[in-house]
């Protein structure tokens, strides 16, 4: 077994396309949407928001009439009222995120200060703690509810992840999470890369994998699988459990940083959460 | 063929008196190997397999029920699996960038 596995390993060595040295963020982002660009070069740029339904006309009849009654409405409707209830202090959350918490193009960001990536589910959480309350779950649940709202009343805002060009933490954070996107991990040797951009819009058993550009532009999703609502984290650690692979902690560091270089590569898209999805 | 036979029935005996051997003291050993490799591994990659850790649950539980020799197995297995994640490790350090599109 330890022979099939080390010879399995060593096989896949050969299997990158691309050989180079590292080039920056802005040279990654245009070869990454370039790359996209000629493989599907019927999907219009901007439809490569809806994920997969941006290349699979057959899902996409389906899915549109999923959309006109969203699975997601209920979380919207929750977490309004989540957003607007106050807290002990006598504050709530608009008074960190304004009258409709229309702030999804924000994020995630890099912080100076703290040398951080700060995401939406974080911050909301940390508007939470400085009034003193508990912060959410980072998977599921309120947090879910109320980023859905959030990123509901911020539909049409553009990604636009910014890399500091003063701070090379941030630059090291960036390219901590395009390390994670491309390494194969698990038992079953994968890489995000190896999925959502290598072989995206093949069938996997019977789904066929979504494109990355696009990829973090629709969050929280319903997912029809989990028949409730999630934020990006909980996705990244089902496909690590998918892979075999331990997932590591949401919101964590390298969770983050993952989550600071998949919506750069997006630059340029609308954000249009929350979503249905399969 | 008759010399291929008996080295065959030999193998066979070698690889199943290792593990007629399995007692309480070398299966509870190997599955402390395996444990400590595991955590090992996680501490210098930052890779964990899923399977790695089921296998050393499983073979704890067969150390449980006095089936040493299936606790045995499993702990090697657990300790095959995380020499396999030091490997993927090690490969995809050097070669991850060939993924990358320029």
């Amino acid at each position: 077994m330890k022979t099939i596995t080390r010879a399995t390993l060593a096989a896949t060595v050969g299997l990158g396309f691309a050989i180079g040295v590292s080039a920056g963020p802005v040279e990654d982002q245009a070869a990454f949407q370039k790359y996209f660009e000629n493989r599907f070069p019927n999907t219009p740029t901007a439809d490569c928001a809806n994920g997969v339904y941006s290349i699979l006309p057959e899902a996409r009849a389906q899915w549109e009439s999923i959309e006109e009654f969203p699975p997601y409405e209920l979380a919207i409707e929750n977490g309004e009222k989540l957003y607007h209830s106050k807290f002990a202090n006598g504050k709530s959350l608009a008074d960190c995120f304004g009258p409709e918490g229309a702030v999804r193009g924000q994020y995630p960001f890099w912080d100076k200060d703290r040398g951080m990536v700060i995401t939406m589910e974080r911050a909301v959480n940390e508007c939470r703690e400085a009034n003193g309350e508990k912060g959410y779950g980072w998977k599921k649940g309120k947090i879910a509810d109320v980023t859905a709202y959030m990123s509901f009343n911020s539909r049409g805002q553009k990604v636009d992840v910014k890399i500091p060009s003063d701070d090379p933490r941030a630059l090291a954070a960036y390219e901590e999470g395009k390390e994670h996107f491309y390494t194969k991990r698990g038992q079953l040797n994968f890489a995000c890369a190896d999925c959502h951009l290598l072989t995206a819009g093949n069938l996997y058993r019977a789904d066929t994998t979504s494109p990355g550009f696009g990829h973090a532009t629709s969050w929280p999703v319903f997912r029809s699988k989990w028949q409730s609502m999630g934020t990006l984290h909980r996705r990244f650690a089902g496909c690590h459990n998918n892979i075999r692979a331990n997932p590591y902690k949401a919101q964590g560091l390298e969770y983050s940083n993952l989550e600071y270089f998949v919506p750069y590569m997006s630059n340029g898209l609308d954000f249009n959460g929350p979503a249905a999805r399969k | 063929m008759v010399k291929g036979l008996i080295v065959g029935t030999l193998t066979a005996a070698v690889s199943f008196g290792a593990f007629a051997g399995a007692s309480n003291v070398s299966s509870s050993k190997l599955i402390k190997e395996a444990t400590a490799a595991y955590k090992q591994v996680a501490k210098d990659t930052s890779y964990q397999w899923t399977v790695s850790v089921n296998s050393i649950k499983e073979a704890q539980a067969a150390f449980d029920k006095g089936k040493y020799t299936q606790a045995e197995a499993l702990a090697r297995e657990a300790l095959e699996l995380v020499d396999a994640t030091r490997t993927q490790a090690k490969i995809e350090a050097e070669t991850w960038q060939m993924r990358v599109p320029k």
